[in-house]
């Protein structure tokens, strides 16, 4: 297909560590790979990282500065972005915003705005929410504003899916039959993926001591409740097993009580938080990975313990049990005498040899790979390009149709957002912005660039008399 | 492509790549899961007037004591009988505890006498160390908020009541027939906001013996009465029922020669919460859109 390009907005990206951050980093890093222009629009971190910084695919990363308020999120306030998103997309000659998460407000600002630079809308949810909590009614009264007139929605379970499809409200009636609803046809389910190379499982030395790896933030919604209650159990059920616990957070202290008070410091290893990079060393020293959340939308950790080789347990919430073949993992109900049941089987399933670490590695190989999820929401930007962009008057009718209170509010911010863009076009004119002007990334000059730059540190380090000069020619490059 | 000539099921797994397109919407599975109003059982009109009676009672008795603190305040009640009827209250309620609490207890443990009447020492020995505090800190409550204007002190004093409705417990609980009684947050600022209240109120009284015996009658209304409340409501319907009518009636017959217009409006008030409110809820029922599915946040049961 012709080349697209994209810009990725979120409020979660790299230096912050976590799975959204993770997919658009690896989703950007493949389309490019497929020949697209990715960028990716977030807000700035302490320290100074604001602006425009490069990461190693090529890949441009605009830091606007936004302060975020809470866990990396900013305040949603509809249109303080869209003089910076306008220049961005203007300058970057954008086609598709592909917006992620629903908690981030830069990502829906965008998904909103994108229309009057006519750009087209991608948005990808990767969390699951309840109906019944204020935080939740809120947010989703939001989405359902917000995902009106989207172009596409990508969900990474079909759990996610149904949960996304009835949080937006994504149905219209039915053009057959009026008094019907109709799910609309753009919503897809990409899962996420990994990099299998990053989890190669390892032949552990041979010993009567089996381990039961957990990785996860110590949170209630992750469960943690369970592990406390079924980890002395498991200990005094089978005197060879032990447990590596990696993670942090509020639930810690229980972990800490639980281990104090079963006098179990020798069997129960607590590693505190793990660095990514240091995951699959962790993951490499078990062979059972339990999991005990009680809501998942996709659980990228238990592919990645799969992957490494692990015998998964898991509990059966959210999307988990649409994520490997049921001879991989084994579930159980968030119960803490099933937690007991299901451990046990799997213990003794790996006790007697029946789970070959390398054969799960390489099957996990052909289930994901980030080739395949490019190459899935490239066709959702091709049918995205495909369809009819939606005029202006058949947006502020759909945005009506909302709602009798919310229609009128959600449709007088469309119209002070268009103001305010013609606002924003007499101010600073389309002639006076800096545009890009060479938007292909030569690889090849890359890597000959790399190279001198590598020799002038060299070159540097061992000649400290030329230091002032290398110094002016590498930021030269 | 077209469903129909597809041969293999679709699956709800994202391992397997499947020939169905991404957006293909499975027409019978999708949303199989999704539970409307499960666990749903419609509330029936009489067991919520029955339930309603508690919160009627607790607006009764703030009624009462808002009866009691006027005619206190303007001399129509003489102090010492209300100090006199307080401790009778007092007796005759701990009583009925004890032979309550002996009823309960008689069939699982034959615990000795003796420590059941160290109990009541202890109890008449605390009860004392209340009541003579009460006496000695009533002077100094008396003048507490002299200078303070008298709307000021009224209006504080409606907003803590109001704080004390809105906060109290009113979960007829089975905990309470076990013997221990646990108390959450916010009954327990609720007892405060109607003890703060009392205390302002009785800042405004003339006398030291009067301010001593509206505490008095505070902390028995406030303090000890939603104690004993659960166990009234366990004990038998009849009885709650009676107590119910009773405070409600007495609470009028209070009001009655104050004001015309007031008892009118606490008149109107209690049957509305008795009788109207329920009716209001049954009648809300019929646009309850409970959705449950496969994504909320599991229950773990721990043990």
């Amino acid at each position: 297909m012709e080349r697209l390009n994209i810009a990725m907005v979120s409020d979660f990206f790299h230096p912050a560590v976590g799975g959204v951050e993770n997919h658009i980093y690896s989703l950007s890093a493949n389309l490019i790979k497929r020949g697209h222009k990715v960028i990716v629009i977030t807000h700035s971190h302490p320290k100074g990282r604001a602006g425009i910084r490069w990461l190693l695919p090529s890949l441009k990363v605009y830091y606007i500065p936004f302060v975020p308020i809470a866990s990396s999120a900013t305040l949603p306030n509809f249109l303080t972005s869209l003089p910076y998103l306008r220049t961005i997309l203007l300058r970057e000659h954008i086609h598709i915003v592909h917006a992620h998460a629903s908690l981030s407000s830069i990502g829906h600002e965008a998904v909103m705005h994108s229309h009057l630079m006519g750009v087209r809308s991608v948005f990808t949810d990767h969390s699951l929410f309840g109906f019944d909590d204020a935080a939740s009614i809120l947010t989703n009264k939001l989405q359902v504003g917000n995902l009106r007139n989207v172009d596409a929605v990508i969900c990474v379970s079909h759990t996610g899916r149904e949960n996304t499809v009835l949080r937006g409200q994504m149905f219209d009636p039915d053009p057959d039959d009026p008094t019907k609803l109709k799910m609309r046809n753009n919503v897809y389910v990409i899962p996420n993926s990994l990099v299998a190379d990053r989890f190669k499982p390892s032949s552990p030395p041979p010993s009567e001591i089996l381990t039961i790896v957990v990785i996860s933030r110590l949170a209630y919604r992750k469960g943690i409740d369970l592990l406390v209650a079924t980890a002395p159990r498991i200990c005094a059920r089978f005197p060879n097993v032990n447990f590596v616990v990696g993670g942090d957070g509020p639930k810690l202290i229980d972990l800490l009580q639980m281990r104090e008070k079963h006098r179990l410091q020798d069997r129960i290893e607590l590693l505190g938080a793990v660095k990514p990079n240091d995951v699959c060393s962790v993951l490499s020293r078990g062979s059972i990975f339990m999991n005990t959340s009680l809501t998942e939308s996709f659980g990228i950790a238990m592919l990645e313990a799969a992957c490494a080789g692990l015998y998964v347990v898991s509990t059966r919430v959210g999307g988990v049990p649409e994520i490997l073949p049921p001879d991989m993992i084994s579930f159980a109900e968030p119960d803490e005498d099933d937690v007991l049941r299901a451990i046990s089987e799997a213990v003794e399933l790996v006790s007697a040899g029946k789970h070959d670490p390398f054969v799960a590695h390489e099957r996990v190989r052909t289930f994901y790979h980030w080739d395949h999820v490019a190459q899935r929401t490239e066709k959702v930007y091709e049918a995205v390009m495909k369809s009819p962009q939606m005029d202006l008057v058949e947006r502020m009718r759909r945005t009506m149709g909302l709602g009798r209170f919310a229609g009128p509010i959600w449709t007088i911010i469309l119209v002070v957002e268009c103001i305010f863009f013609l606002f924003l076009e007499w101010w600073i004119p389309r002639d006076d912005l800096d545009y890009v002007q060479c938007d292909t990334w030569d690889d090849a000059r890359f890597r000959e660039i790399a190279k001198d730059a590598e020799r002038t540190c060299y070159k540097s380090v061992r000649d400290p008399q030329g230091q002032g000069e290398e110094r002016g020619s590498s930021v030269s490059l | 492509m077209e469903s129909a000539t597809l041969t293999e099921e679709w699956k709800r797994v994202l391992w397997k790549s499947q020939p169905y397109p991404d957006n293909y919407v499975p027409p019978e599975v999708f949303l199989a899961s999704l539970q409307r109003n499960a666990h749903f059982r419609p509330y029936t009109y009489w067991p919520l007037v029955f339930l309603a009676c508690t919160i009627t009672q607790h607006v009764s008795v703030i009624l009462v004591f808002l009866g009691t603190f006027v005619r206190l305040n303007e001399h129509l009640l003489d102090p010492r009988t209300l100090i006199w009827a307080c401790i009778a209250s007092f007796l005759v309620c701990y009583a009925m505890w004890i032979l309550l609490d002996r009823g309960k207890r008689h069939p699982n443990v034959q615990k000795s006498g003796d420590s059941n009447s160290k109990n009541h020492l202890k109890t008449l020995k605390s009860s004392i160390m209340v009541f003579l505090t009460l006496v000695s800190l009533s002077p100094v409550l008396r003048t507490l908020t002299a200078a303070t204007s008298s709307d000021s002190i009224w209006a504080l004093s409606a907003v803590l009541f109001l704080l004390n409705t809105l906060l109290a417990d009113y979960t007829a609980t089975n905990n309470a027939q076990h013997g221990e009684i646990h108390s959450r947050l916010t009954s327990v600022l609720s007892m405060n906001a109607a003890i703060s209240a009392s205390v302002v109120l009785a800042s405004r009284l003339s006398t030291d013996i009067s301010v001593f015996a509206l505490i008095l009658f505070a902390v028995l209304s406030f303090v000890l009465y939603p104690i004993m409340k659960p166990r009234l409501q366990g004990l038998s319907t009849g009885l709650w029922l009676f107590i119910t009518a009773a405070l409600c009636g007495f609470a009028v017959y209070l009001l009655a020669p104050l004001s015309t217009t007031v008892t009118a409006i606490c008149a109107v008030v209690l049957f509305s919460i008795t009788f109207v409110a329920p009716m209001l809820l049954v009648w809300a029922q019929k646009y309850k859109n409970n959705i449950r599915g496969p994504w909320d946040v599991a229950v773990p049961k721990v043990r």
